[in-house]
């Protein structure tokens, strides 16, 4: 049934469908109003799961890990320094092998306090052994929440579902919310592959000397290359039953294209516009949207650059003394490939800043214009003159 | 898709932690240390309180009563009349409001006279030694008590036609209810001890005693009172005397007003039982209010019910006029404040004085003993003087001076503890000798006090006790929550005090943090992260393979029970 949701609530309507058994959260903006209408649901019985209030994200966490420890389906959410503060948690969710699903609503991290889009806080957490799917619409995400729990549950592995802040997370879309007996259908009882039993106990998690752990870290791994095949699968089950797909990639116009910009999240939807807008102009222009930064599906972002001259990267992170972090993502996969593009980074659109078609077609433009990329990423539309009063100031959420 | 190819490798094990002795950590070591509250240290008697309430507040009522009556024969008595200063220390006052621990000895001791609940007692034989105990008070009844359950015959020699001395004579019936004071001094005489009335002691008698007894205890009291120092002095009535004929007779008669000399708990005790009877009454003191010897509670009752006290007054001369006296009354004024917890000094304020009609005068400026009694000098040299009590060897058996005669605080619970002291001191000099009788004595202290415990001196389990108080800061206050006292209203002019009811008392006595004493929370055992904590029959064990020194069951217990103390290497 269509109908018109927040984004955040996109995600919760998913997790009550997916008949999670344990809700644990602590609020954070602009995360919450993802799990205050899962303790709604908790509370007026229309899900039939325990919501655990806890005293910090650490413990939110740590709450999950113990029921998913149990053999349930359990949800997390949050955001910014509450993803920060999840951080050893994180390892230990993929180490215990846990097939955990969590939304992460990307923010700015502080200081200066910030609560608006960044990715950063995300990124950052790119290599604790969790599956990361960045979402661009309000359908994408609800799509993506009931497909992460699969995704999960396959290879036993924790999956990010990660919006942004504002553009995404309190945005209202026409969302096509799933039926339930469909999503039970794709989606069917969780059957672990372990659990914590009283009548059966053991010990989970204890001592890995140097003889084993390499080889439990590989067996991570195995999991990891292992999504995405599994990835693929999950989205053909999925289309089968809602008939929508999405893809650890997305194209648009890439196959003749002189220029490609590579973007994730809501900075997708505005580019599909300038491409429209430029392709009607007779440019030769193309997309690339990554959706899923792990695992990074390297084969499929090279073959869809096959042949292309240049690549512009839209970052809306950075890492510090680097560059932005999806650029390096794309570099490292298309390092080895025969007459790879040359890839350009920019930096746009931080502590919620707009990514605006107009900055877009000036990437575009830099792109073209400039023989090959610098070594630094180019930060756009930095201000010269910051005692002026700025241009579009980014308001205040209600 | 298929899974069962990629296989999950990670820690798992079936066996049990038990092979990781974490015992080998540990460089802190705890302890199951019970520790003295600060009630028991605080009662002249040295009674088990915390205990007694745990007892109480889940509703073992027989135990209850049973471990009062090991450190006092009197708990009714006591819980009518004691001025409790264990609620004075009452570590619980700190966070909301002290036990009401007087109302449940009262509750207690009535039980016990309402059950018939009195200690067992071994009976005894030809060649038990024998004391003779002079004055039936409720020191020389407390010593028959101890002496007789340590195994001595007794026999109390008392001058007036009946037992209880100042109990009987001195304390008022609204204070303290006749059929309590008997079935308490009945418990006394159940026990084989035979308490001759009428029978004062002169030298004749004495001599005799001294044949025939091992051992005398003299614990006659201050009867002798002290006279008023002015003119006219002699035409005014003694306060004691007065409230003796108020205990013997049915219906006194009195009207008018009426002037009380004094500030002591007689004085107080005329003035109570005055107003009772519809007369005015005002009490004149030379010192201040807070200065007044009364005790304070006693105090507060008496302004409450109507008594006017009247301080930095002294009487100059008393005239009998036809009708009444007409009074003189000095003005004092302060000369020093006198330290912390010091009566002021205070001097005439020299030419002011008041004129005062009543129709009654009273003294009640204090009391002496019979120049017979009294007991040996300090310089004596074979005498042992002792907290409340002087033993000396002479006459040539041992004679031991109590109650009022010794005490430095006239109370019954001093009373009381006198006669526990003197049981001990003589038992002690009778088996182990005269210079075993300090030490021995000092072993038995409730806490670093005056206070002895007869059951540590009969080797029981609160030996094991430190005497160390607990302090307020020891208790775990996450585990209490703040709850009024339990009360039961006092109304001006009722003959008798109210008592709580079993629900009400147990409630109460729920109140008690029983400080440094165990009560079974288990805290210690759920706390412990390495389950090291086991229960046993008598209690519970800590399993040094395992107890990893953290010290959470020390910081979890709520009332300071156990110890942590360095590991030695």
């Amino acid at each position: 049934m269509k109908q018109v949701l927040e984004g955040s609530h996109a995600v919760s309507e998913a997790v009550r469908l997916a008949r999670v058994s344990v809700v644990s959260a602590y609020p954070i903006t602009p995360q919450t109003h993802i799990v205050e209408a899962l303790s709604d649901y908790c509370s007026d019985g229309t899900m039939p799961a325990r919501f655990l209030c806890v005293e910090s994200e650490h413990s939110a966490m740590a709450a999950v890990i113990g029921a998913a420890s149990c053999g349930v389906r359990a949800f997390t959410a949050t955001s910014s320094q509450g993803l920060a503060y999840m951080h050893e948690l994180l390892h230990w969710a993929s180490g215990a092998r846990l097939p955990i699903v969590m939304a992460v609503v990307n923010r700015a991290l502080a200081p200066g306090w910030n609560i608006w889009a960044d990715q950063t806080d995300s990124l950052s957490q790119r290599d604790t052994g969790w599956l990361q799917l960045y979402c661009e619409d309000g359908q994408e995400v609800h799509d993506t929440v009931l497909q992460a729990f699969r995704l999960a549950e396959g290879v036993n592995l924790p999956v990010m579902v990660i919006l942004d802040a504002f553009f995404l997370s309190h945005t209202y879309e026409p969302v096509e919310v799933a039926d339930q007996g469909a999503v039970d259908r794709f989606l069917p009882a969780l059957v672990p592959r372990f659990k914590l039993d009283v009548n059966e106990p053991y010990a989970l998690g204890q001592m890995a000397s140097p003889a084993v752990y390499m080889e439990m870290r590989h067996s991570i791994q195995m999991g990891m290359a292992r999504a995405l095949t599994w990835f693929a699968q999950t989205e053909q089950d999925f289309s089968e039953i809602f008939q929508r797909t999405y893809g650890a990639i997305e194209t648009v116009a890439c196959e003749d294209a002189d220029v490609v910009l590579i973007v994730s999240g809501t900075a997708a939807s505005t580019c599909r516009l300038v491409v429209t807008e430029l392709r009607a102009r007779g440019e030769r222009v193309g997309m690339l949207k990554i959706k899923m930064l792990r695992p990074f599906p390297t084969q499929a972002v090279r073959r869809a650059l096959s042949g292309v001259a240049k690549v512009a990267v839209v970052d809306r992170n950075f890492s510090f003394g680097a560059s932005g972090i999806f650029a390096q993502e794309v570099k490292a996969a298309l390092y080895n490939m025969d007459r790879p593009p040359q890839v350009y980074s920019y930096i746009a659109g931080l502590g919620g800043r707009d990514i605006t078609t107009v900055l877009l077609e000036q990437i575009w433009v830099a792109t073209r214009e400039t023989s090959a990329p610098s070594e630094e990423s180019i930060w756009m539309e930095l201000r010269t003159d910051l005692t002026a009063p700025p241009d579009d100031p980014a308001e205040e959420p209600k | 898709m298929d899974f069962h190819d990629l296989s999950i490798f990670m820690s798992r094990s079936n066996t049990s932690t038990a092979i990781n002795k974490t015992g080998s950590w540990r460089f802190m070591r705890p302890a199951y240390r019970e520790k003295t509250a600060p009630c028991s240290a605080a009662c002249p008697t040295g009674a088990d309180i915390a205990q007694i309430q745990m007892l109480a507040a889940t509703g073992q009522l027989k135990d209850a009563g049973q471990r009062l009556l090991q450190e006092n024969p009197f708990p009714a008595i006591c819980g009518y009349v004691c001025f409790h200063p264990c609620q004075n220390d009452c570590l619980r006052a700190n966070f909301d409001e002290a036990v009401a621990v007087s109302q449940i000895e009262k509750f207690l001791g009535r039980y016990l006279i309402e059950t018939s609940g009195n200690p067992p007692c071994s009976s005894l034989s030809k060649v038990s030694p024998k004391v003779a105990i002079v004055g039936a008070g409720p020191a020389g009844l407390s010593a028959a008590f101890f002496l007789r359950s340590l195994g001595y015959g007794c026999e109390v020699f008392e001058a007036q036609n009946e037992p209880g001395g100042l109990l009987r004579w001195g304390i008022p019936a609204y204070r303290l209810p006749l059929d309590v004071l008997r079935s308490e001094v009945y418990r006394i005489e159940q026990m084989d001890v035979p308490i001759h009335c009428d029978r004062p002691v002169d030298a004749t008698l004495r001599a005799k005693l001294s044949k025939r007894f091992d051992a005398v205890f003299v614990g006659c009291g201050h009867s002798r009172p002290i006279a008023l120092p002015v003119q006219g002095a002699e035409a005014v009535l003694d306060g004691l005397a007065y409230l003796k004929q108020l205990r013997t007779k049915v219906n006194p008669r009195i009207q008018g007003r009426a002037a009380v000399i004094g500030g002591g708990n007689s004085a107080i005790d005329v003035a109570r039982s005055l107003v009772r009877l519809g007369v005015e009454t005002l009490v004149i003191y030379r010192r201040r209010q807070e200065d007044m010897p009364a005790f304070t509670a006693e105090i507060s009752r008496a302004l409450a019910e109507g008594v006017e006290i009247r301080e930095l007054f002294t009487p100059l001369q008393i005239e009998p006029q036809p009708s009444g006296y007409n009074l003189t009354l000095q003005k004092m004024k302060v000369a020093n404040h006198g330290g912390q917890g010091q009566r002021a000094t205070v001097v005439a304020d020299a030419g002011r004085t008041r004129n005062l009609h009543v129709d009654h005068v009273f003294t009640a400026i204090g009391a002496e003993a019979d120049p017979h009694w009294q007991p040996p000098e300090r310089a004596f040299p074979e005498a042992l003087h002792l907290s409340h009590c002087t033993l000396t060897k002479s006459h040539p058996k041992p004679v031991v001076y109590g109650g009022d005669l010794t005490n430095p605080i006239r109370s019954v619970a001093d009373a009381i503890a006198s006669g526990k002291q003197a049981a001990m001191a003589l038992d002690t000099y009778f088996t182990s000798g005269w210079h075993a009788v300090e030490p021995r004595l000092k072993a038995c202290r409730v806490g670093r006090g005056s206070s002895l415990s007869m059951e540590i001196y009969k080797s029981g389990p609160r030996g094991a006790r430190l005497d160390q108080l607990v302090a307020f800061e020891q208790i775990n206050l996450d585990y209490f929550r703040p709850r009024g006292r339990s009360t039961v209203g006092l109304s001006s002019g009722e003959t008798r005090e109210p008592v709580f009811n079993n629900v009400e008392a147990r409630r109460e006595a729920g109140r008690c943090f029983n400080c440094g004493i165990c009560n079974d929370c288990d805290n210690c055992r759920l706390f412990c992260p390495e389950v090291a904590v086991t229960k046993t029959k008598t209690g519970r064990r800590i399993d040094l393979d395992y107890c990893k020194g953290c010290g959470i069951c020390v910081t979890e217990c709520p009332r300071d029970a156990m110890v942590l103390t360095a590991e030695t290497p």
